[in-house]
């Protein structure tokens, strides 16, 4: 090796090492201004075929039809966080979360992504909930059960926030990338907000520390919400989990109730599961914080609930 | 007789060699958890072929180790055929071989100058010994190389070092069992470089054909799940690196002058039916001797069954095609041959009994002859036990390290003494959120092939606790700052909360809002010693919870030293 050779392959080396160096997608996003709700439907369904009682919860709503639309790019964001079976409460319930996509995909989705940012191990907690399986057992390469990239969480501005400014979201879930955002929670304990319900559930598309957002939990949520505000939140109150929540992992602390609640006013779907627990809309930080903010209405009274 | 079809020898031996290195990728490929709480098994599979490795393991354990018993097989085998496994099995000879064939134009260059050296005290010319390796003299046999004259057989010394040591309770096999070295490079470094430079290659590529089609094919059948993190992987890669290095000084350096796994095979190998025919060299000709990788073959003493790994290349080497192996008697083997004796004179065995007694004599001194009080963090994998026989059983193949799905099993420095080099130990918040022992795995006493992390199920798991959570009340945000959190209680997996709530007060915050502070405090009785409390910690920096050894004494930080200690 010469010289004039040395100084090529240097040239030639560096120029691939500097292109090739990763970039950032760095960007921010202004959230959107709260969009007034005109009427805070409720439906709420019993039963104990589940994957029937989604469709059964959705017809006072007009069907899945009225969010999905064909080729819609649609957003199953289940609770799966724990590794815990599906009678442990702990995760919305495979059934429950199978009869969506289905119903998403008769819709005429284009394509329906189920992921959640788990707090167990992300493979186990996936495997353990069910709801890897019962996605996979539909059948149609439209409907995933996908592992978050870490490289898609991208850092929001959020306008008109109280409490928490900026945050990290996952990109798949936001407007640009997601024409329908279905919100799945179960209902069930948590020691810090009393319960974890539709509000809360946005942890599974947050980035960074989310510990972070406990120091204020109830007005960071609200904030949260502001981003990306479910289109549709079904809350699955098949079983609920009374106590050593959000975890669980005692039989003896879950109840079954069979009941799936579906509105497209989170704060109002809140309210109501609030009270299967025999508490109060306003013990809910979190519900009281986003209906301040016109996120949606916790005032039982003014709810139109529909038995379907 | 003519043969219609003659598939050479050494394309048999390659075909098996390239099977071993397959079965070696493949089961490191399936050592991750894969939807199901119990592995197939098999994963440790090389580690149980390997002698040396069960030998060290039971003597330092001083119990029998059933698992194994393939590694029996291995020895009957051996004791038969002779030294196959080096030269048919053993996937990091055969990378070796691999590494060779690459790297043969700088190869030659280093051999040349080995032969250069070793010719110049015999007297031979320059250009005499240059024809020794620059010229094939078979178009398609790699090219071998005498043995370095003067190099003593260092792999007897390593391997009575390591059996001495092993004895005295040092772990020396881990340092330098060619598995461990493997497995550990490959674990620490190959397999996160593997992980990140297709990710790197793949968005260098960009969206296309290539992402939506390669890649998750490439996620599902050959990456690992996720790039993991180990401390040590640099010194784990040197030492990899320098075992393929040796390659540039001799073909199959390695195995020849340091492997004591393969001085095991070799000392099995003496009495093995399996013999070429003719011992010798033909004077004549002497092609065997120069295409040898093993320097076996030699004018004089003829064919040393120690070293000999039936590569086979001079059966396909031999211009007269007399070279072949065949089943001997031992009472019909010429008796010169027989006789010829073991690489190792009375000095080596000295050597490596001193060596083999003396390392773990340094270790001691380290620590003027004290054992080494264990450190409260060094948290060692479920149901360990006692860190003394832990370590004896363990032989830091980083198995433990591969299959863990949450990257919490660490190896070791010198927290724990020279002896505890390599070992594992769980770092929890290592990487923040993700690094703490899984409440419901088990995966590490799945794949150790000792049972130093013995097999346990999930409700023994529980029973045998890694450590204990102690807060720093100095730090936690309700005890130091009256801010709420309370994450590590989210965190806690176990059905009963191990934290509980000990004081609950209403506080008005700066902006005039009522806030609910809930103070938190360990149950111990009911903790596992996970370290999700620990991981999730919102704090930036140390955990205001932290992981104790079980039997580690309370760091006493459950107290406010601004409030005057302990109420």
């Amino acid at each position: 090796m010469d010289r004039r050779q040395f100084i090529e392959h240097v040239a030639a080396w560096s120029a691939g090492a500097c292109l090739a160096t990763p970039f950032f997608d760095v960007r921010s996003i202004l959230a959107a201004e709260v969009k007034p709700k005109g009427d805070s439907l409720l439906a709420v369904a019993k039963g104990k075929d589940y994957a029937a009682l989604v469709g059964r919860v959705m017809q006072p709503l007009g069907g899945m039809g009225q969010f999905v639309k064909q080729d819609a790019r649609v957003v199953v964001k289940p609770n799966m966080g724990w590794e815990r079976t599906p009678e442990q409460a702990a995760n919305t319930h495979p059934d429950v979360v199978k009869g969506i996509v289905q119903q998403c995909l008769d819709a005429g989705a284009k394509r329906v992504l189920v992921f959640d940012r788990t707090c167990n191990d992300v493979r186990r907690s996936y495997a353990k909930s069910g709801i890897q399986a019962a996605v996979e057992s539909i059948g149609d390469s439209r409907a995933q059960c996908v592992f978050q990239d870490e490289s898609r969480f991208v850092p929001v501005d959020i306008a008109n926030a109280k409490s928490i400014k900026k945050f990290e979201f996952y990109q798949d879930a936001l407007e640009s990338d997601c024409d329908c955002y279905i919100n799945v929670p179960i209902a069930k304990h948590h020691r810090l907000t009393k319960l974890t319900l539709g509000l809360k559930n946005i942890m599974g598309i947050l980035g960074g520390n989310r510990g972070e957002i406990h120091k204020d939990i109830g007005r960071r949520l609200a904030d949260l919400n502001l981003v990306v505000y479910p289109k549709l939140t079904i809350i699955d109150a098949t079983r609920i989990l009374l106590r050593n929540g959000p975890t669980g992992g005692n039989l003896e602390d879950v109840k079954v109730l069979d009941t799936l609640l579906a509105s497209t006013d989170t704060v109002a779907a809140d309210a109501y599961a609030t009270t299967l627990f025999g508490m109060k809309p306003e013990e809910i930080s979190s519900t009281v914080a986003a209906a301040e903010i016109g996120l949606g209405v916790m005032d039982l009274t003014k709810i139109k609930t529909v038995e379907a | 007789m003519r043969r219609v079809l003659w598939i050479p020898w050494r394309w048999w031996r390659r075909a098996a060699q390239l099977a071993g290195l397959i079965a070696i990728v493949w089961l490191f490929r399936r050592t991750e958890f894969s939807n199901a709480d119990i592995l197939p098994g098999g994963e440790n599979l090389f580690f149980r072929l390997d002698p040396l490795v069960g030998a060290a393991a039971m003597l330092a354990g001083r119990q029998f180790i059933a698992a194994f018993w393939p590694a029996l097989v291995v020895v009957g085998l051996t004791l038969v055929l002779g030294r196959f496994f080096c030269g048919w099995v053993c996937p990091l000879g055969t990378l070796l071989d691999v590494a060779h064939r690459l790297a043969r134009p700088l190869a030659r260059q280093t051999n040349r100058w080995v032969a250069l050296r070793a010719n110049r005290k015999s007297g031979t010319s320059l250009s005499e010994a240059k024809g020794v390796v620059s010229q094939p003299t078979t178009p398609f046999v790699p090219q071998g190389v005498p043995p370095i004259q003067g190099m003593p057989p260092l792999r007897y010394v390593l391997l009575i070092a390591v059996l001495v040591a092993a004895v005295f309770g040092f772990p020396l096999v881990g340092l330098v069992d060619p598995f461990a070295l493997l497995i550990r490079g490959m674990t620490f470094w190959g397999d996160p470089m593997f992980y990140r430079g297709s990710v790197a290659s793949f968005r260098w590529v960009g969206e296309g054909w290539a992402t939506e089609t390669v890649q998750p094919f490439a996620k599902k059948h050959l990456l690992p799940f996720r790039a993991m993190v180990f401390q040590l992987a640099g010194v784990s890669a040197a030492l990899l690196a320098a075992v393929f290095a040796l390659e540039l000084v001799a073909r199959r350096f390695w195995c020849r002058y340091l492997c004591p796994a393969g001085a095991m095979f070799g000392l099995l190998a003496r009495p093995a039916l399996m013999k070429r025919v003719p011992a010798g060299v033909c004077k004549s000709c002497g092609q065997c001797a120069t295409t040898c990788r093993m320097g076996a073959l030699s004018a004089d003493a003829g064919l040393s069954s120690e070293a000999c790994t039936l590569c086979m290349d001079c059966v396909d080497a031999c211009p007269k095609r007399i070279a072949r192996f065949r089943f001997t008697l031992p009472t019909k083997r010429p008796v010169k041959h027989a006789a010829r004796p073991v690489d190792l004179g009375r000095r080596g065995v000295l050597t490596g009994i001193a060596a083999g007694a003396a390392i773990p004599g340094v270790a001691l001194a380290a620590r003027l002859g004290q054992p080494l009080p264990v450190p409260p963090y060094l948290l060692r994998p479920p149901g360990a036990g006692e860190d003394r026989d832990f370590l004896n059983l363990c032989i830091r193949c980083g198995e433990c390290m591969k299959v863990c799905p949450t990257n919490v099993v660490q190896p070791l420095v010198f927290e724990a003494g020279l002896e505890g080099l390599f070992s594992p130990h769980l770092i929890p918040r290592l990487i923040f959120q993700q690094s703490y022992c899984e409440y419901a795995c088990t995966l590490c006493g799945q794949v150790c092939p000792t049972g130093a992390i013995p097999l346990l199920t999930e409700e023994a798991k529980h029973e045998q606790p890694t450590g204990k959570a102690y807060f720093d009340h100095n730090r936690c945000l309700p005890w130091a700052e009256k801010t709420p959190c309370i994450r590590c209680e989210e965190m806690c997996p176990t059905a009963e909360k191990a934290i509980k709530i000990l004081n609950t007060f209403t506080i008005t915050d700066a902006e005039g809002y009522e806030v609910e502070i809930m103070q938190p405090v360990v149950d111990r009785e009911l903790c596992v010693g996970c370290g999700m409390c620990e991981s999730n910690c919102t704090i930036e920096g140390v955990s205001a919870i932290r992981v104790q050894r079980p039997d580690a004494p309370d760091p006493g930080t459950e107290f406010l030293l601004k409030q005057g200690g302990p109420k």
